[in-house]
C-alpha cells in the first residue's frame, strides 16, 4: 500500500571531515529528544534525534541516566558480597550475571561445581531467557502500537516469575546461583507446575503469531526496516539474535557449550533478512527453543545430588591471582564477565560485557539516519536493548 | 500482503471472553514457601555472633543489645537489627548464620508511615515472627567449614610404652585450612580467662604471618606453648562453629604459631623490658600465675625474684601434667622467655624453711603469693590410712622428679577429673614398661557424662587400657590380714546431685563391687598448703571460706601481700595466667599510688 | 537392765524423754562447735562458726518450746521411739577430733550428725501429737535436711575441688 523511499537530496551534505552540516538556525532541522523518559525508549537512555520533517537525519545515543557504579562497587566487596550485587546489573534477565560471576570465581578458585548445580543453572538461565523474550515480544508490539502483546507477555512472564519464586525464593533478583553451586533443589511438584506455564505460553504464543506475525501492519512496519548489513556484525560486535537474524548461525550454547548444553538437543534459529521482522522472528522461534529446552532439562536432570561444592569460608575467601573471562549466550547475545583477582579477598576488577553496550550505543547511531521518527522506537527495541547492562 | 493478514489478527478477539488473569486482590497473596520475605530470628538459638552483620554487603544489619537477653558464655547478648531501608533480601545472612536461628518468613507486605519502624529486630517485632513458610537454608551451612581438620595423634599401641608427646601438631597446610573456618565472632575472646585475641592470631595463621601471631600471643599469655598443648580451651566451648559442626581447634592453632617460631626469634619479637624502676617484688611459687605476674612486672622494669620450693620451675604444669601431654622442653621454652626478661627464679627454696616470709616482706616492695594446690585430698574412707594408698599429686610429682615409684600389676584410681586421668595414664605407661600390660581400674562418683575430665582424656585413657567404672562411691580400702591393700569396695551411686544441683550422693548399697588392686590412688581434690604463712600471718589475714580473701584486684587484707592462682581462684593454667596478669597490674598500680603518696 | 534400757526395748518413750534428748543434742553440739572455734586454723574457722551458729538457733527453739504450756501438757504422753534414736543419742557424746582438726574432719563429723538428726526429727514429726511440738519437729526435720544438703555441697566443693 505504502512504499517509503527517502529522498536523499533533502539531507544535509557531509563536509570534508565527513560530519554532517546541520544548521539549526535555518529552521529546516529540529532536535528531538527521545528519552530518557519516553514510552518509545527501553529503559533509561535517550536518543538525540535531528529530524527534517519526520525523517531522522542523525541520531546520537546518550547514556548515563542509570549509572550505579556496580563494577566499582564490586571492587569494594568481598567475593561473596559481590554475589547479591551482580544480578542487579541487568533487571529483566539477571541470572546471566549470577552465572557468569559464579563461573568466573569458580574458574579462578579451581572449584568443581556438582553436576546437579550445572543442570539447575541451565534451567534457571533458560527460564530467564524465556522471560527476557517475553519482554521483547511485548516491547516490539508496544513500539509499533500493538498494546495487547505487552499485556499477554507480561502475564506469561508473571507466571514464569511464579516458578522463579517457588524455586529461588524471589521473583526478580533470584540470587540463586552462588559461587560453588546453587542454593537449593527443585521443590516438589515443580515439573508439573512448570509444564502448565509452558502450555499456557504456547497457547498465547500461537495467538501472538496471529496478532503480530500475521498482521499486515506489523509486517509493513518491520520488513525492510532497520536493516543491518551483516558486514557490520564483526566491527560492531553484534552477537546473538541480532546476528542470527542476518544469517550468522552463531550461538555460544552450540559453539562453545557451557554448563550442560552439550547434553541438550536444540537447533540454532536463523533468518536471512537482517531487518526488524527477521530479528523479531528469530526471537519468536527462540522462545520455542527455550520452552523445549526447559522441558528437556526437567526430564534429563538428576533428581538428587549435592547442590553446592565445598567452598572455603566465604568471610575471608581469597581468590588466587589471575584473570578470566566467562561468557554465555543470553537472550541478547554474548554476555560476559571479565574478572581479575590480585590474590586478595576483593576482586581487583570486574568488567561486565553486556550486549546492549555495542548494540544500542554504537550500532543504533549507525542505523538511525534515514528512518522515520516513529520507527526509532521499534529499531531500538528490535536490537533488544537493556540499558542497565550498558551502565554497570 | 493479502486480506488474510488483515483479518487474522482479529481472530484473537476470542480472548475477550477469557477470565481475566490479573490477581484481583494482590495484598495478602502469600509468597512461595521459599520466599525471601521479612526476617525471623529464634532468639534462644541465636548467639549474637554477628556473622550476619559481617557478611551483609549493604551494612543493613546492626548487632544491638536486647532487653532480657544477657551476655553469657558463648552468647554476646546482642541480636541482629535489620534496616529494611538497606536490606536487599539476598539472605546471605540466613545462609551464613552459625546456629540456623536466622530465617525468613514469606511475608512481604508492610506498610507504615514511620520510616524508623523499618529498622526492626527479627524475633521480637513483626507479625510474621512465628510463620512457618519462608526461606530457610537448605541443609547444613556451606559458607564456612563445618568439620575440624583432623589432628594427627599417636596410636594407643605406639604411645602406651613411652611418655612421648601424643599430639603431632598441625602442618602449615592443615593449620591454614583450620584457621579458615573461623568466622571471627570473638565469642571466644570473652570466654578466655586471659582474653587472648584469638580471632586475630587465627587470622595470622591464615596469613602465614607467624611473627605477628606470636606477638599477639605474648600480648596476653606468656605460656602460649603450654596452653597450646594443655589448655582447658573453654574458648572452644563457646565457639560459634560448634553449633552446627566442630568448634575451631583454637588450642592447636595457638600451638601451631608457637611451634613455627624458633626460641631466639621469640625473644627478639617480644623485645626487651623497659628501664628498671627500682621496685622489688618477691613471688612465691613458680607456677603459671606467679611466672605470668613475674613476666609482666619484669617487663615493666621491676626487679622480680620467684621462690620455688621444688627443684624446677613450672608448678603444676611440670609436676601435675604428664610429659606425654606437655613435654618438659616445651615448658622450659616458655619459662626461658620469662627468664630472658630478667626474672630470677630461685628453685628448691621453700618459703618458711629456706627463707622466711617476714624477710620477704621486709626486703621487697610487694609479695605475691601464688602457691597453687599441691596437697592431695583423701576420701578418708576406712582403710585409707597406711601403706598402699597414695595421692595422685604426690605420685605425679615423684614421676616428674624421676623417682622410683611403686608400680603394682593391678591398681585402683579414685577420681574422675583430669588429675585422675593423668595418674592413671602415667601409671599405665609404667606398668606397660614393667609388666608388658596395663592393669588399672578407675572409679569415680560422677557418671561418665558428668566427668570433670576432658572427654578426650576419657577416650584416650580407655584406649590405653584403663578400665573406667563410673558412678561408684568408694566405701572402704580392703586390706588382708597383713594389712596389705587388696582392693577398693564401692557402691553404685544412684544420684550424685539433688534436684537443685547440689551434691547429695545417694548410694545403692545392694550394688556393691570390690575392685581388685594392690594399690589405691586417690585423685579426688587438692588443697593449698598455707602453712608457709605462719600462725601470726594466718591469724592476721582475712579468709573467705577456706581461701585467703582477695578483692577483685587480688589484694589480700595485708597491704603488702597479693595472692593469685589456683590457691585463691583456680582451676586451670589459663585462669592462673589471667590472674597473674591482673595481680601484676594491681601491684604496679599500687606502686604508682605509693609514689603519689610520697 | 536399767529402766531406761527396758523402755528403749519396749519401743515407747515419753515426749519429755525425747524432748530432753533433743534439747541436749542441740546444746552439746553448740558447745562442741563453740569450743572448737579457737582450736582450728583461721582458714577453716568460718566453717565451725557457721555450724555453731546454726546449732544455737536450734537450742533457742527448744528452750522456747519448753516454756510453751501446750507442749508442757503433752510431756507425759507416750509416743513411738524413733528407730534412729540410738544413733541420735550417741551424738550427745562428742568425739575427739584432735587438737587441730582440718576442714574435712569437721565436715565429716558435722555430716554424720546432721544425718542422724535428720532421721530422728523426720520420724518424730510423723509420730508426735498435733500441736506446736509436731510443728517444731517438722520444722527441725526440714532444717536438718537443708543443712545436710548444704554441708554436702560444701564437702564436695572443698574435698573434690582442684581435682580438675
Amino acid at each position: 500500500m505504502f512504499s517509503f523511499k527517502p529522498d536523499r537530496s533533502q539531507y544535509p551534505a557531509a563536509g570534508e571531515d565527513g560530519k554532517l552540516e546541520i544548521d539549526l538556525e535555518t529552521g529546516k532541522y529540529l532536535k528531538l529528544w527521545q528519552g530518557p523518559n519516553h514510552p518509545g525508549i527501553t529503559g533509561n537512555m535517550s536518543v538525540e534525534l535531528t529530524v527534517c520533517g519526520d525523517e531522522v537525519v542523525k541520531g546520537t545515543t546518550h547514556v548515563g541516566y542509570l549509572h550505579r557504579g556496580f563494577e566499582k562497587l564490586m571492587e569494594r566487596r568481598t567475593f561473596i558480597q559481590v554475589f547479591p550485587i551482580v544480578c542487579r546489573v541487568c533487571v529483566p534477565e539477571p541470572d546471566f550475571n549470577e552465572y557468569c560471576y559464579a563461573a568466573a570465581v569458580e574458574d579462578l578458585a579451581g572449584i568443581e561445581v556438582p553436576e546437579y548445580a550445572d543442570w539447575m543453572r541451565t534451567l534457571i538461565l533458560e527460564m530467564g531467557r524465556f522471560n527476557s523474550y517475553m519482554m521483547f515480544l511485548g516491547g516490539i508490539g508496544g513500539a509499533l502500537g500493538l498494546g495487547i502483546t505487552g499485556q499477554w507477555m507480561t502475564y506469561l512472564r508473571d507466571i514464569m516469575l511464579d516458578r522463579f519464586e517457588e524455586l529461588t525464593g524471589a521473583r526478580i533478583y533470584h540470587m540463586f546461583i552462588l559461587p560453588g553451586g546453587v542454593r537449593g533443589h527443585l521443590p516438589e511438584g515443580f515439573e508439573g507446575r512448570m509444564e502448565e506455564v509452558l502450555d499456557t505460553a504456547e497457547r498465547y504464543l500461537a495467538d501472538i503469531d496471529r496478532v503480530m506475525f500475521s498482521n499486515s501492519v506489523f509486517k509493513t512496519r518491520t520488513q525492510g526496516v532497520g536493516y543491518i548489513d551483516p558486514a557490520l556484525f564483526e566491527p560492531y560486535g553484534v552477537t546473538g539474535p541480532n546476528a542470527r537474524a542476518g544469517g550468522v548461525a552463531k550461538d555460544l550454547r552450540k559453539d562453545s557449550p557451557y554448563l550442560v548444553y552439550d547434553q541438550l538437543d536444540f537447533d540454532v534459529v536463523t533468518h536471512t533478512d537482517s531487518d526488524i521482522w527477521a530479528r523479531s522472528n528469530v526471537r519468536r522461534q527462540d522462545v520455542q527453543v527455550s520452552i523445549d529446552l526447559i522441558r528437556q532439562i526437567l526430564r534429563k536432570m538428576p533428581k538428587t545430588g549435592p547442590a553446592m561444592a565445598k567452598i572455603p569460608n566465604v568471610l575471608h575467601w581469597k581468590i588466587p591471582r589471575g584473570e578470566t573471562y566467562i561468557r554465555g549466550e543470553c537472550s541478547r547475545g554474548e554476555y560476559g564477565y571479565y574478572l581479575v583477582s590480585d590474590g586478595s579477598g576483593y576482586p581487583r576488577r570486574i568488567n561486565v560485557r553486556g550486549p546492549s553496550y555495542t548494540h544500542a550505543m554504537a550500532l543504533l547511531e549507525h542505523m538511525i539516519p534515514g528512518t522515520n521518527i516513529s520507527d526509532v522506537a521499534a529499531l531500538m527495541v528490535s536490537l533488544h536493548t537493556y540499558p542497565p547492562e550498558i551502565e554497570r | 500482503m493479502g486480506l488474510r493478514e488483515v483479518l487474522t489478527p482479529f481472530t484473537v478477539w476470542k480472548r475477550v471472553f477469557d477470565e481475566p488473569v490479573t490477581i484481583k486482590d494482590p495484598i495478602g497473596r502469600p509468597g512461595a514457601d521459599r520466599y525471601r520475605g521479612f526476617h525471623q530470628n529464634d532468639m534462644d538459638k541465636c548467639i549474637g555472633c554477628g556473622t550476619c552483620e559481617t557478611i551483609c554487603q549493604n551494612a543493613a544489619i546492626d548487632m544491638v543489645p536486647i532487653e532480657g537477653v544477657e551476655p553469657e558464655k558463648g552468647d554476646s547478648g546482642l541480636r541482629p537489627q535489620i534496616d529494611y531501608g538497606r536490606c536487599c533480601w539476598c539472605a546471605l545472612c540466613v545462609d551464613v548464620c552459625m546456629t540456623g536461628s536466622l530465617t525468613m518468613s514469606n511475608e512481604y507486605t508492610w506498610v507504615d508511615t514511620d520510616p524508623d519502624k523499618f529498622r526492626f529486630i527479627p524475633g521480637i517485632d513483626g507479625d510474621w515472627k512465628d510463620d512457618v513458610a519462608g526461606y530457610e537454608r537448605e541443609g547444613q551451612r556451606v559458607l564456612s567449614g563445618v568439620e575440624r581438620i583432623h589432628m594427627e595423634e599417636m596410636e594407643p599401641e605406639a604411645r602406651i610404652c613411652n611418655f612421648d608427646e601424643i599430639v603431632a601438631g598441625y602442618t602449615r597446610e592443615e593449620a591454614v585450612l583450620e584457621a579458615d573456618r573461623c568466622v571471627e565472632c570473638g565469642l571466644c575472646v570473652a570466654t578466655c580467662p586471659a582474653h587472648m585475641s584469638i580471632p586475630d592470631y587465627i587470622a595470622a595463621v591464615r596469613d602465614q604471618d607467624y611473627d605477628r601471631g606470636l606477638q599477639l600471643l605474648y600480648e596476653t599469655n606468656p605460656f602460649s606453648e603450654v596452653c597450646g598443648r594443655v589448655c582447658t580451651h573453654k574458648c572452644e566451648s563457646s565457639c560459634a562453629a560448634l553449633h552446627e559442626g566442630d568448634p575451631i581447634a583454637i588450642r592447636w592453632l595457638k600451638r601451631h604459631i608457637i611451634d613455627e617460631v624458633p626460641f631466639d626469634r621469640r625473644i627478639e619479637l617480644i623485645g626487651q623490658p623497659v628501664e628498671p624502676n627500682g621496685r622489688k617484688v618477691a613471688i612465691i611459687g613458680a607456677g603459671p600465675a606467679g611466672l605470668t605476674a613475674a613476666f609482666d612486672l619484669a617487663r615493666a622494669g621491676t626487679s622480680v625474684v620467684v621462690y620455688e620450693a621444688l627443684e624446677h620451675a613450672g608448678g603444676m604444669m611440670r609436676y601435675g601434667i604428664p610429659e606425654y601431654r606437655l613435654p618438659y622442653d616445651a615448658l622450659d621454652r616458655d619459662i626461658g622467655v620469662i627468664q630472658a626478661m630478667g626474672v630470677e627464679i630461685k628453685t628448691s627454696c621453700r618459703v618458711g624453711r629456706d627463707v622466711m616470709m617476714e624477710d620477704l616482706q621486709r626486703e621487697n616492695d610487694a609479695v605475691v603469693l601464688a602457691i597453687g594446690l599441691h596437697m592431695g585430698r583423701s576420701t578418708r574412707v576406712p582403710g585409707t590410712d597406711g601403706p598402699g594408698v597414695e595421692k595422685a599429686v604426690d605420685l605425679l610429682r615423684r614421676i616428674t622428679d624421676g623417682e622410683e615409684v611403686p608400680v603394682p600389676e593391678q591398681l585402683v584410681v579414685i577420681g574422675g577429673g583430669n588429675v585422675a586421668m593423668d595418674i592413671a595414664r602415667s601409671m599405665a605407661r609404667l606398668q606397660k614398661a614393667k609388666y608388658g600390660e596395663v592393669g588399672i581400674t578407675l572409679t569415680a562418683l560422677e557418671d561418665i557424662d558428668h566427668f570433670l575430665a576432658d572427654p578426650e582424656e576419657v577416650v584416650e585413657s580407655r584406649e590405653e587400657g584403663v578400665e573406667i567404672f563410673d558412678a561408684r562411691g568408694p566405701q572402704e580400702v580392703m586390706r588382708d590380714a597383713s594389712g596389705a591393700v587388696t582392693g577398693l569396695r564401692t557402691w553404685r551411686v544412684k544420684s550424685i546431685f539433688d534436684a537443685e544441683g547440689r551434691f547429695a550422693p545417694a548410694y545403692d548399697e545392694s550394688d556393691e563391687r570390690v575392685h581388685a588392686g594392690t594399690m589405691v590412688i586417690e585423685a579426688i581434690g587438692q588443697a593449698a598448703d598455707t602453712s608457709l604463712l605462719g600462725e601470726a600471718l594466718t591469724e592476721a589475714l582475712e579468709w573467705n571460706r577456706g581461701r585467703i580473701r582477695i578483692d577483685d584486684a587480688f589484694r589480700t587484707s595485708e597491704p603488702w601481700l597479693f595472692a593469685a592462682g589456683d590457691a585463691v581462684k583456680g582451676p586451670d593454667v589459663i585462669t592462673a595466667v589471667a590472674d597473674g596478669h591482673r595481680v601484676a597490674r594491681t601491684v604496679m598500680e599500687e606502686f604508682s599510688a605509693r609514689q603519689v603518696m610520697q | 537392765m536399767t529402766e531406761a534400757s527396758k523402755e528403749r526395748l519396749s519401743g515407747k518413750a515419753t515426749v519429755r524423754e525425747i524432748f530432753d534428748v533433743a534439747t541436749e543434742f542441740e546444746r552439746v553440739a553448740h558447745r562442741f562447735y563453740s569450743e572448737l572455734i579457737p582450736n582450728v586454723s583461721k582458714n577453716i574457722r568460718w566453717l565451725v562458726e557457721e555450724l555453731a551458729e546454726e546449732e544455737l538457733e536450734h537450742v533457742e527453739l527448744f528452750s522456747n518450746l519448753g516454756k510453751n504450756p501446750e507442749v508442757e501438757s503433752v510431756m507425759a504422753a507416750e509416743i513411738a521411739r524413733p528407730v534412729a534414736d540410738s544413733k541420735f543419742s550417741d551424738c550427745v557424746h562428742t568425739p575427739d577430733l584432735g587438737a587441730n582438726p582440718d576442714d574435712q574432719a569437721v565436715l565429716q563429723y558435722a555430716l554424720m550428725r546432721e544425718s542422724a538428726a535428720m532421721d530422728q526429727y523426720t520420724e518424730l514429726a510423723e509420730s508426735a501429737p498435733e500441736g506446736p511440738l509436731k510443728e517444731a519437729f517438722v520444722f527441725l526435720a526440714n532444717e536438718e535436711t537443708k543443712h545436710k544438703a548444704e554441708l554436702e555441697k560444701i564437702y564436695y566443693e572443698i574435698v573434690h575441688s582442684g581435682g580438675v
